[in-house]
């Protein structure tokens, strides 16, 4: 297990982790973090306005970063027209 | 040794000293347990309840993929199980957050009590009614408050039922609670929180650090949770017990 604090830097500024947690390796935060940005963005749907102009910081204990993660890595948008079903549905 | 339980069956009834002693012959066991234990398992044949006199612990329920919810925090004082004495085993898990004393009441002495003292019975009988309604309340919260509000109304919630058995001042109270943990009770993730708490900081409500809440504007923290501590039904009125 590896403890890793997950910082998130956006445009309320920098947040930063003081807890951290344990994790099974260095993927299992990255889906941490993926996880912590899609609950963030849903409560800001609910708002009305999606930020996805930060990142989440996954650094270890001696607070070297491993991985940065953008909060746009974490949803997939599609817009446009609906796409064509079968006629009559 | 119940002196917090009895704090707070105080804060709305009226104990005799005949039903006091009932109650503290009731108990069989004081034991203690370390933090993060999880000392009763959904399932589990349970011929006790346990009231909690020192510490924190919460039930909870884990789903397959490994997230947990937390579904009720116990303070002192509280009965985390007194529902066993009728389901004799429990559809969820119940754990310690931090280090805790409980003393043990076994189900044939409670059996007793009740049939020695009918009034106690329906005093029981409110206690398993208040924990229902503190879980309504978090439903409401998970399913239509914020991730601001939901945190600010849990503080609040806190607050009061820690203050009911002397463990808060009107401007904070210890939570020896982790945000992971946090976050297990308000269905959100430790970073989310970790947001909203710094969030309700900014706005100058309250502040969470180092096991300790502050609560620097208690209105203005239940103007935003909405906070009406009706649902805790704090007050001796006559209800017919």
């Amino acid at each position: 297990m590896t403890h890793y604090f997950l910082h998130v830097r956006n445009g309320q500024g920098y947040t930063r982790d003081e807890e951290g947690q344990d994790f099974a390796d260095l993927p299992a935060a990255r889906a941490k973090a993926a996880e912590s940005v899609r609950s963030i963005i849903s409560e800001e749907a609910r708002a009305g306005v999606i930020d996805l102009r930060g990142e989440i910081e996954i650094a270890d204990a001696a607070d070297v970063v491993a991985l940065v993660y953008g909060f746009g890595e974490a949803i997939e948008i599609l817009q446009g027209k609906p796409p064509q079903g079968p006629a009559g549905t | 040794m119940i002196e917090k339980y009895l704090m707070k069956l105080r804060a709305r009834d009226t104990i005799s000293d005949a039903e006091e002693a009932a109650i503290r012959g009731s108990i069989s066991d004081v034991v203690e347990y370390k933090a993060d234990q999880t000392f009763i398992r959904a399932g589990q044949e349970l011929f006790h309840s346990t009231l909690l006199l020192d510490g924190l612990m919460c039930r909870y329920k884990d789903r397959s993929d490994g997230q947990r919810q937390i579904t009720e925090i116990h303070v002192p004082g509280d009965f985390a199980d007194l529902h066993s004495f009728t389901l004799k085993h429990l559809d969820h898990n119940i754990m310690t957050l931090t280090p805790c004393t409980i003393a043990k009441s076994p189900h044939d002495r409670i059996q007793r009590v009740c049939e020695e003292f009918p009034r106690l019975a329906r005093i029981f009988w409110f206690s398993t009614n208040l924990d229902a309604c503190i879980h309504r309340e978090w439903e409401v919260s998970l399913g239509r408050r914020t991730a601001l509000e939901r945190t600010a109304h849990l503080l609040c919630e806190l607050h009061v039922r820690l203050g009911i058995v002397g463990l808060a001042r009107s401007d904070g109270y210890a939570l020896s609670i982790t945000q992971a943990e946090l976050s297990e009770c308000l269905g959100l993730t430790p970073v989310h929180v970790n947001r909203v708490l710094r969030e309700l900081r900014e706005q100058g409500m309250v502040e969470f650090r180092g096991s300790e809440v502050t609560l620097n504007d208690l209105d203005g923290l239940k103007r935003v949770a909405d906070f009406v501590p009706d649902y805790l039904y704090l007050g001796v009125p006559e209800r017919g017990r």
